[in-house]
């Protein structure tokens, strides 16, 4: 397969040289996805596909642009290319938009990053329905449910890319999740819903299917009865899985994009302390089974440990090559790989412990951040902190605040990462936070 | 990437929805089908895929070879374009190719799915093999030929957008560009998105339809970014329509942009409001996204038929005031959320949600539309042939009411007013939902007064509907480039409402000690 893509890959760059571009960067893939619904005793969705893709860059004149088609028929896939080189055309010159250095491609890892497990294409009809059954099972066995959905979904995605300067390169992983989520009757016409999804590159790692109910089955039961909370200025304690999210959204600006383009509160914070000396965010692409992990980025640059944030101190952002050309800004990469926060040594307890009272959220809903100033207000699902301990149920209230300011009171780290996630990140207590509700 | 998605849908729980800016069963007619297509000369979509009726024939009857209550192919060629201008150049173009046939098996509220990329016909059979193994039962009938259904007429076009040359979309850029500069010197930084597609839609279902719909889309966009005593602020706007390039008249792209400078520009005086509770004023168009998100998404039929949301035991209880009534209609000539049929090949209409205060209707697809024994109200949508379809809103609005606009905001002592939006999300079962606001203001005794900024509201859909006090006269519809996303599919929407008065909601702010 990975021969076939390279060969497309390849094939597609030397037409866009035919065509007339100077340069030319393809990429040729190719998945297999898996699904199976099963809701309330029995299967409810099959979804078998097979897809592919082919994406390419193409660079003329001093001119850049970028396709994808998923007609690969080779008279046409000849007619599109020569349509991007013809569209490549028609734009402006721009110095800055060249092809990746060959040097960037150079010291490329080898390391086994074991993101393929031969066992995924061999999962059976049998195995999916099984798995539906013990996460069904679980959920309906409950008198309060009015509903439970489970869901297998594996599948494998092989690519390969070829560049007119040298570059070839291939990737491939494997994956499997399975969870469910489950809503239960609450007061009135309200329903409590919940639910849990682990997933993996290999199916051994994953646990048992009945454990993954339960523990959906019990975050929807933590839902009843929820009511609004105070309006209040305390302590926030985010769970690993919502901080993983909260993080996502500091980094979205801490790109060489966002700050070349005006837009991002990290612009001028390299080298400086600007956050607490509690937070430490490492980019690492090489970690072993890790949902971001990779050998090369997409523009071909080779993966390496990329300090983000140092005990507060800004250490690196994410930058290509074009905007690092444009801003004079050295390359990194432009994409995150595995974002790495640093633990504390506090399990969850002894941070509710340590909080005595507060607000601890287990989910956001909806909200947004300002990328150029860092200005927030997310909505939230949690609990009220009482005495050390997780209390009554909350929800329909925001948090407000800044980003900056808001990892600026960055208190205390857990020890407690979520591990289905490309960013792994423990549970965070911050200080002083705006909460609104009743 | 596929990871990411399995990722995301592992975080949502089901039903989750976001709506940002940037889906029979009768016996078959399969004589009269046959008859009609014998008479009508080759279809031009059909040319198009490369495939006859003989070819749709044969695929359907292999797809519904195991048994099949509902089938269809779904088949569709999705050209698009975009344009990006940044640091004074169009210095980046980009175009997609997105062509498949999407095959669906429905039996019960069972759905067996499969898709292929390769419109050959070896690998249209083996798909349609993979969807049927969902059924274990003997073969129906399958039509020999599919009838030909008219083509809508709420976006027909003169110019393809694949008729329209870059050379001609880039002075736009460029106007656009100059424009915003010259509207501030405040403005530092301009970016400008430009984005067409053509899409032609092809269904052919188990009951002998053949369904054809060219979807035309453009959208620009606007970023601005502006500094001021040392201090930079961002804001946006953009437009878009089913529509063809003759639409981007000057008097709509200079709107735009004064919007766009204007909502930046306003940043630099806004505060935050204070935390808690308040009566929220919603202004006229964009504020529809209450709507989307407080009761729109929690009556699509899925969720209710499976007793999920929270309006599951409501139809033909009274849920607003009389003067509430809120309709999804899809057949509002070029809108972003318009259409002519739905994903299923069923013609797209209106379906009145709630008529003066009374929840009256789900937005059903097939498979709902069976179990409530109810006829479909083309609502059954999808992203691409990629996915099944499921209901889906299309343009949501609210009626005018008795109210105006003054007399609303001369009611309201205490409380803000919300103008535009970024996002919002709804949690189906509790009901509650949020929405974000960019930009909005102060009302303190009956007067608009500070600039307010990135706040996030959130209510319950249920109680923020009894909470409607005040209707004005003023509805319209938004132009803004929605797009709404449900279990990993995006698709475009409308939306829009006239003033409104909620008297209570939760406002993100800062609390004042």
């Amino acid at each position: 397969m990975s021969v076939d893509l390279q060969n497309r890959a390849a094939q597609a760059v030397a037409m866009a040289k035919d065509a007339g571009a100077e340069n030319a960067w393809a990429t040729a893939s190719q998945g297999r996805d898996v699904e199976f619904e099963y809701r309330d005793g029995a299967l409810e969705k099959v979804k078998d596909t097979t897809s592919r893709n082919l994406d390419i860059q193409v660079y003329a004149e001093g001119r850049y642009s970028n396709h994808q088609t998923t007609d690969l028929s080779p008279d046409r896939l000849k007619g599109f290319i020569a349509e991007a080189v013809a569209i490549t055309r028609a734009l402006e010159p721009d110095e800055h938009r060249q092809i990746t250095p060959a040097e960037l491609f150079r010291g490329r890892p080898a390391d086994d990053l074991d993101l393929v497990d031969p066992a995924v294409a061999g999962i059976s009809r049998e195995q999916r329905l099984r798995w539906c059954e013990s996460l069904d099972r679980v959920a309906t066995d409950h008198e309060r449910v009015i509903s439970a959905t489970a869901g297998v979904y594996d599948g494998t995605l092989n690519s390969a890319s070829a560049s007119s300067n040298g570059f070839a390169g291939t990737h491939a992983q494997t994956y499997c999740w399975y969870g469910s989520n489950i809503t239960l009757r609450d007061e009135g016409e309200k329903r409590a819903s919940g639910g849990w999804y682990v997933g993996g590159q290999h199916v051994d790692s994953l646990p048992d299917a009945s454990d993954v109910a339960r523990i959906g089955l019990e975050r929807a039961l933590a839902r009843l009865g929820s009511e609004k909370g105070p309006s209040v200025k305390t302590s926030m304690v985010v769970d690993a899985q919502a901080a993983g999210s909260l993080i996502g959204r500091l980094l979205r600006p801490a790109s060489g994009r966002s700050v070349q383009q005006g837009q991002s509160f990290w612009a001028d914070l390299v080298g400086k302390k600007a956050f607490s000396d509690k937070l430490t965010i490492v980019d690492d692409p090489l970690i072993p089974r890790g949902f971001g992990s990779r050998h090369f980025d997409s523009e071909g640059i080779s993966a390496k440990y990329l300090p983000i944030v140092e005990n507060g101190v800004v250490r690196n952002l994410y930058i290509d090559t074009y905007y690092g050309r444009k801003a004079g800004m050295k390359p990194t990469t432009g994409s995150p790989s595995n974002r790495v926060i640093g633990l504390g040594d506090h399990s969850l307890e002894q941070l509710l412990k340590e909080v005595g009272n507060g607000v601890y959220v287990t989910s956001w809903l909806g909200g947004n951040a300002d990328s150029t100033t860092g200005d927030f207000s997310l909505g939230l699902r949690g609990h009220m902190i009482e005495n050390g301990e997780i209390g009554r149920p909350v929800g329909e209230m925001n948090v407000t605040g800044n980003l900056k300011d808001l990892f600026g009171q960055l208190e205390l780290v857990g020890n407690d990462v979520y591990p289905y996630s490309q960013t792994l990140s423990p549970s965070l207590v911050f200080g002083g936070v705006d909460f609104s509700g009743a | 990437m596929t990871i990411r998605r399995r990722e995301f849908l592992g975080h949502m729980a089901a039903g989750s929805a976001i709506l940002t800016m940037p889906a029979f069963l009768q016996g078959c007619g399969v004589q009269s089908a046959t008859a009609i297509s014998q008479a009508t000369p080759e279809n031009p979509f059909m040319t198009w895929f490369g495939v006859d009726q003989a070819t749709a024939a044969r695929v359907m009857s292999e797809l519904t070879g195991r048994g099949a209550d509902a089938a269809d192919l779904y088949f569709q060629h999705s050209r698009s374009n975009s344009l990006q201008l940044e640091d004074g150049i169009v210095s980046s173009a980009s175009s997609g190719i997105q062509q498949g046939v999407g095959l669906r098996v429905v039996i019960g509220d069972q759905t067996g799915y499969a898709f292929t990329e390769d419109l050959t016909m070896p690998s249209m059979l083996a798909a349609a093999r993979t969807a049927s193994a969902i059924a274990s039962g003997s073969a129906v009938a399958a039509p020999q030929a599919f009838n030909p259904l008219g083509a809508g007429d709420l976006y027909t076009t003169t110019v393809p957008w694949s008729d329209v040359g870059v050379d001609q979309k880039l002075p736009i850029l460029k106007f656009v560009e100059e424009k915003a500069k010259a509207m501030n010197p405040a403005i530092e930084k301009v970016a400008v998105y430009w984005a067409d597609a053509d899409e032609r839609v092809m269904i052919a279902t188990l009951d002998g339809k053949l369904v054809t719909d060219h979807r035309p889309m453009t959208r620009l966009t606007l970023v601005v970014t502006a500094k001021r005593d040392g201090k930079v602020q961002t804001g946006y706007s953009n437009i878009a329509a089913r529509e063809e390039f003759g639409w981007y008249s000057e008097d709509r792209i200079l709107t735009m942009v004064k919007e766009a400078v204007d909502r930046t520009m306003i940043q630099f005086e806004a505060i935050r409001p204070p935390a808690g509770e308040m009566p929220v004023i919603l202004a006229a168009g964009a504020s529809g996204i209450l709507l989307h998100e407080a009761i729109g998404h929690g009556m699509e039929a899925d969720f209710n038929r499976k007793g999920t949301s929270i309006y599951s035991d409501m139809i033909g209880k009274k849920v607003a005031e009389p003067f509430v009534t809120v309709v999804d209609q899809a057949t509002i000539p070029r809108e972003r959320g318009a259409l002519n049929y739905d994903d299923e090949g069923n013609k797209a209409g209106r379906t009145v949600m709630v008529e003066n205060g009374i929840l009256k209707s789900y937005l059903h697809d097939q498979i709902s539309a069976k179990q409530y024994d109810l006829e479909p109200t083309g609502s059954g949508r999808r992203e691409s042939y990629k996915f099944s379809p499921m209901p889906r809103m299309t343009c949501t609005f609210m009626e005018d009411g008795p109210h105006t606009k003054d007399e609303i905001i001369a009611a309201v002592d205490h409380g803000i007013i919300c103008e535009t939006y970024t996002n919002g999300q709804v949690q189906i079962g509790a009901g509650d939902y949020t929405f974000y606001v960019k930009n909005g203001w102060l009302v303190e005794k009956g007067k608009v007064t500070a600039p307010i900024k990135d706040v996030n509201i959130i209510g319950n859909g249920p109680e923020s509907l009894k909470r409607i006090t005040m209707v004005a006269n003023d509805a319209r519809l938004d132009t803004g480039g929605w797009t709404c996303g449900k279990n990993g599919q995006s698709v475009p929407v409308s939306q829009g409402i006239p003033t409104v008065l909620v008297s209570n909601m939760t406002v993100g702010g800062e609390n004042v000690s």
